[in-house]
């Protein structure tokens, strides 16, 4: 594991450094900050009774403080789910063909680790790197509005512990993609494929009659069973940042489907990269 | 192991992991659709078939007036519209009796109503010649009284009005001044009573029941067009709803229970006017829109009002009162200026839990009738 | 040095690239057999597209051979516990740059499954000459002053082998020279050197076994001083003034220079019996070389005969 750890470790470090992670950083304290000075909310028997950004008056209605907020924590939930989601993609489409870049993954094979801790150390790394961009945000979100509104719920870092298992499916199979083409664009463009995919496949029961019976619909069926179904989890990741009741059967159960589909696409990885001359 | 054994070996892996996964988002979201989550219309304007509605209740032509040698058409009115008290502070409330008899909470009602078989229903029907579930459209409660409007070409009204003094009165009505009642039983038995209220009918369309002849003749004045000149208490685009109309602020205050008597004083004192419009078309929503005179106090009233609905859910919540708790999270109040509207909502859900026992009940005499 | 087990060990390597939707491949090198004794200092040298850096990729498990065996340090190169004593600088060493040194070091130390040791690492920097830039971040070093890192990160671990391709590529004069001191340092405490260079100077003067690759085979292999050996011919200069007759009749031939003569001996013995003839008809030596072969016209030499 230490070998992992230590990947991880240097993954993490190279992310550090770059201005594009910082600048998001930068980004998320920024408009956190702009959002605490700016608002005000006035609660009055746990109603929000009033709310002012920047001085003017937001025109909304007078109703409990859980209630008034739950579309706010459900804009965030969905916020922090795709465009988390989104930016990971963008932003780590390029560690993995930088770290297989010729002149730095002969020296890293010929360390003592595994080419496998390679990849899971890659992967690690840039998980935390998504946990603590997903946490810092919503940690601030939940700060902020607890404290103004005096409303505390740990549901919109719930929500982004789920953005945080969407992504490592995603990613998981971007890793997959390095391991085959070593470029940037490409990986970035699996990532984009399977969110897609991870959406439609979250509404695949809707989405099935429109495809006429027979071997189309069969097709998408059995497609959309095996893809990790994205829209789903967002749907609930808004439904726990709401506090509303979930619509999925068992969340625990489709949050470890798509979890165990990341390990799964990350097997591939393993399988392509033991067997990859650099 | 050596390196082709390790690769097979992860994909072997990989596809285990792919079908545990698959089982397990499958198993997870559940293949039966999504349920659809509470959304509760809240009637804050008419829609087309309200619109329709209205239209077509213009039926009540006015004679044409003659003025300084014009000759002007007048349109159509809504005769029950016209009967409306008018002027500042009234109350009106209209009951859709036909457009509620439809609705899923009628259906409901209609089922506590129908718990002893439908016999005292029926009993209503033989003795009044008026079948509520056929005959009646709309029910007016005002300060002054009651209005039913429908088709009462069927009501016995000489029957059972027969021993009273009346008078034909304007060009349709016929006004009956309180006095005794005789009703005949099925059985063919008599029985007799007093009313204290007047009573008049026009044009077997509206039933009129006030407390006395003057007070009825002045509605029929209105309906025949020699009332005063004032707009009735609803205007016809108020007229949303399956129940709507307007409450004199005194009214409403008396509606809050003892221990809200502060809030009901700041009623009195801030508010001028309350509409009020319920829809049940789905879920039951009831709109309130408030008006007062200055803005700053009508908004303080509004955080007033919703600051108690929330202390409510927030009780009712640790009370563990799940229905009440959800009934009171549609609950808001929107200001806008010197106004504000207040939403609550009862979903059907709740009602429907309510009130199981009226259908189990009506199933149960219809049973044993057969 | 004596050794029991060799360094490297190859056995009939062969490596084909095949690409996808294409038939056949590339064959980049086809059966190959290598021997590097344990604490020699070897050197690796040949055409380009000779397969060198295949080679060297394979015996540090980065490509996987398509026939025949590999044994590095007695074990096989996909075996951690093996690669960790080995020490490899690749050609194109690719550092992060907004890194500085001494986290490099740290992070190489760290991957190695070794202690970090800070100061030992400063130390590896200083010996490599960069203890001027060790606060600097990498992407602000110069060419040469990478190397030098890269080297520092190879001798990481005190390695018992280290693998170098292209160690000095860049690296200015100066600096070549202490990069050559510590690799002879290295090959005197015991480590096996195996060095790929482009500079055949440098190979010379570091290494004392040479195999030479062409066409994916190994082509000529042995000691340096046996592939350079010239033979029995010297090369003398005389100063001006020497009396070339008298130099004729000791048994020199005028070579084509000014002042300069070919004497053939077949030992040391008969090498001064003539250089005393010559001294004994007054004739002043200044300049006594052998006349051999250098390692460039070994390598051209036996490249076109291979082909």
């Amino acid at each position: 594991m230490k070998p992992v750890l230590g990947i991880a470790g240097y993954v993490l470090r190279e992310a550090m450094s770059r201005k594009f992670i910082l600048a998001f950083m930068v980004g998320i304290t920024l408009v956190l900050t702009v959002v605490a000075l700016s608002l005000r909310i006035e609660v009055v028997d746990g109603a929000l009774a009033a709310s002012r950004l920047f001085g003017e008056e937001i025109r909304s209605s007078i109703r409990s403080v859980d209630v008034a907020l739950r579309p706010v924590y459900q804009a965030a939930a969905f916020l922090v789910f795709y465009g988390g989601i989104l930016f990971g993609i963008v932003a780590c489409s390029d560690f993995a063909p930088s770290l297989m870049s010729p002149g730095r993954i002969e020296h890293l094979l010929a360390l003592p680790i595994q080419r496998w801790h390679l990849l899971a150390g890659t992967f690690l790394g840039v998980m935390v790197l998504a946990l603590g961009g997903t946490l810092y945000g919503t940690t601030g979100l939940v700060l902020i509005f607890g404290v103004k509104a005096g409303y505390w719920t740990a549901g919109p870092l719930i929500a982004g512990l789920l953005a945080c298992v969407g992504f490592a499916a995603v990613y998981a199979v971007m890793l997959t993609a390095a391991t085959l083409v070593r470029s940037a664009a490409l990986c970035a463009a699996s990532g984009f494929v399977f969110l897609v995919g991870g959406i439609i496949a979250g509404y695949r029961q809707q989405m099935t009659p429109f495809f006429e019976e027979g071997f189309g619909r069969e097709a998408f069926r059995a497609v959309t069973l095996v893809l990790p179904r994205l829209s789903a989890l967002a749907v609930a990741a808004g439904d726990i940042a709401a506090s509303t009741p979930l619509e999925v059967r068992s969340l625990g159960l489709l949050l470890l489907g798509v979890l165990v589909f990341g390990f799964g696409a990350l097997a591939v990885g393993f399988w392509r990269f033991e067997g990859k001359d650099y | 192991m050596d390196n082709r054994g390790r690769r097979r070996l992860w994909l072997v892996v990989a596809a285990m992991l792919f079908v545990v996964a698959a089982v397990l988002m499958f198993t997870g979201q559940g293949e039966e659709p999504a349920m659809e989550t509470p959304k509760v219309e809240f009637p804050r304007r008419m829609r087309a078939p309200e619109r329709e509605r209205a239209e077509r209740r213009r039926t009540h032509v006015l004679p044409v007036q003659v003025d300084a040698g014009t000759q002007e058409r007048a349109r159509p009115r809504d005769p029950l519209l016209a009967a409306l008290p008018r002027g500042e502070g009234k109350t009106a409330v209209v009951i859709e009796a036909n457009a509620l008899r439809h609705s899923p909470i009628g259906e409901l009602l209609l089922d506590c109503l129908m718990r002893d078989g439908g016999k005292r229903l029926q009993e209503l029907r033989n003795l009044s010649g008026v079948d509520p579930l056929q005959d009646l459209d709309r029910l007016v409660i005002t300060d002054e009284g009651m209005m039913l409007s429908g088709n009462f070409g069927n009501a016995k009204f000489k029957e059972l009005l027969g021993e009273r003094v009346s008078m034909d009165y304007g060009e349709g009505a016929r006004v009956y001044e309180p006095g005794d009642m005789t009703v005949t039983r099925p059985d063919g038995s008599t029985a007799r009573g007093r009313s204290e209220a007047a009573v008049a009918t026009w044009n077997n369309e509206l039933l009129v029941i006030g407390k006395s002849p003057d007070e009825v003749k002045a509605v029929v004045d209105r309906v025949e067009g020699r009332g005063p000149d004032e707009p009735p208490a609803i205007s016809e685009g108020s007229t949303y709803g399956e129940m709507y109309g307007v409450l004199s602020v005194d009214q409403l205050a008396r509606l809050l229970p003892k221990e809200q008597a502060e809030l009901a004083d700041r009623i009195r004192r801030v508010a001028q006017n309350v509409e009020l419009h319920v829809d049940a078309s789905g879920d039951v929503a009831m709109v309130a829109e408030v008006r007062g005179a200055n803005g700053d106090e009508v908004t303080d009233l509004g955080k007033t009002l919703g600051a108690a609905l929330s202390m409510a859910r927030i009780k009712a919540q640790a009370e563990g009162e799940k229905d009440l708790a959800q009934l009171l999270d549609f609950a808001r109040v929107q200001p806008d200026g010197t106004s504000f509207k207040l939403e609550m909502a009862v979903p059907l859900d709740v009602i429907k839990q309510r009130l199981a026992f009226c259908k189990e009940e009506r199933s149960a005499a219809e049973a044993a009738e057969r | 040095m004596t050794s029991q087990e060799p360094a490297i060990e190859v056995r009939g390597l062969r490596k084909t690239y095949h690409r996808a939707f294409r038939k056949g491949g590339n064959e980049a090198l086809r059966g190959m057999d290598l021997t590097v004794p344990e604490g020699s200092a070897f050197g690796l040298i040949g055409p380009n597209g000779a397969g060198k850096t295949t080679f060297i990729k394979s015996i540090l498990g980065i490509v996987q051979p398509t026939e025949g065996s590999i044994r590095v340090l007695g074990g096989s190169p996909e075996d951690p516990r093996i690669r960790a004593r080995i020490g490899y600088l690749p050609e194109r060493l690719h550092l992060p740059g907004t890194w500085t040194a001494p986290a490099f070091l740290a992070t190489v130390t760290r991957l190695k499954g070794l202690p970090v040791d800070p100061a030992g690492n400063l130390r590896l920097l200083e010996r490599v000459g960069l203890s001027d830039a060790v606060g600097r971040r990498i992407g602000g070093y110069s060419k040469g002053m990478r190397q030098r890192l890269g080297l520092a990160a190879a001798l990481v671990g005190t390695p018992s082998l280290l693998v170098l391709d292209e160690p000095t590529d860049g690296i200015d004069p100066m600096g070549r020279m202490e990069v050559r001191r510590i690799l002879q340092d290295e090959v005197q405490r015991g480590t096996t050197l195996f060095l790929n260079s482009h500079l055949l100077a440098e190979t010379e003067r570091v290494c004392d076994r040479v195999a030479i690759l062409a066409g994916g085979r190994v082509v000529r292999e042995g000691r340096l001083e046996d592939l350079a050996r010239g033979g029995v011919r010297w090369l003398v200069r005389f100063a001006p003034g020497a009396n070339t007759e008298a130099l004729v009749t000791a048994g020199f031939v005028r070579g084509v220079a000014e002042g300069q003569y070919v004497v053939e001996a077949e030992d040391p013995a008969a090498l001064n019996g003539a250089l005393d003839r010559a001294r004994a008809a007054g004739a002043l030596m200044v300049e006594l070389r052998r006349d051999g072969t250098d390692l460039e016209s070994v390598l051209m030499g036996t490249v076109e005969a291979a082909a």
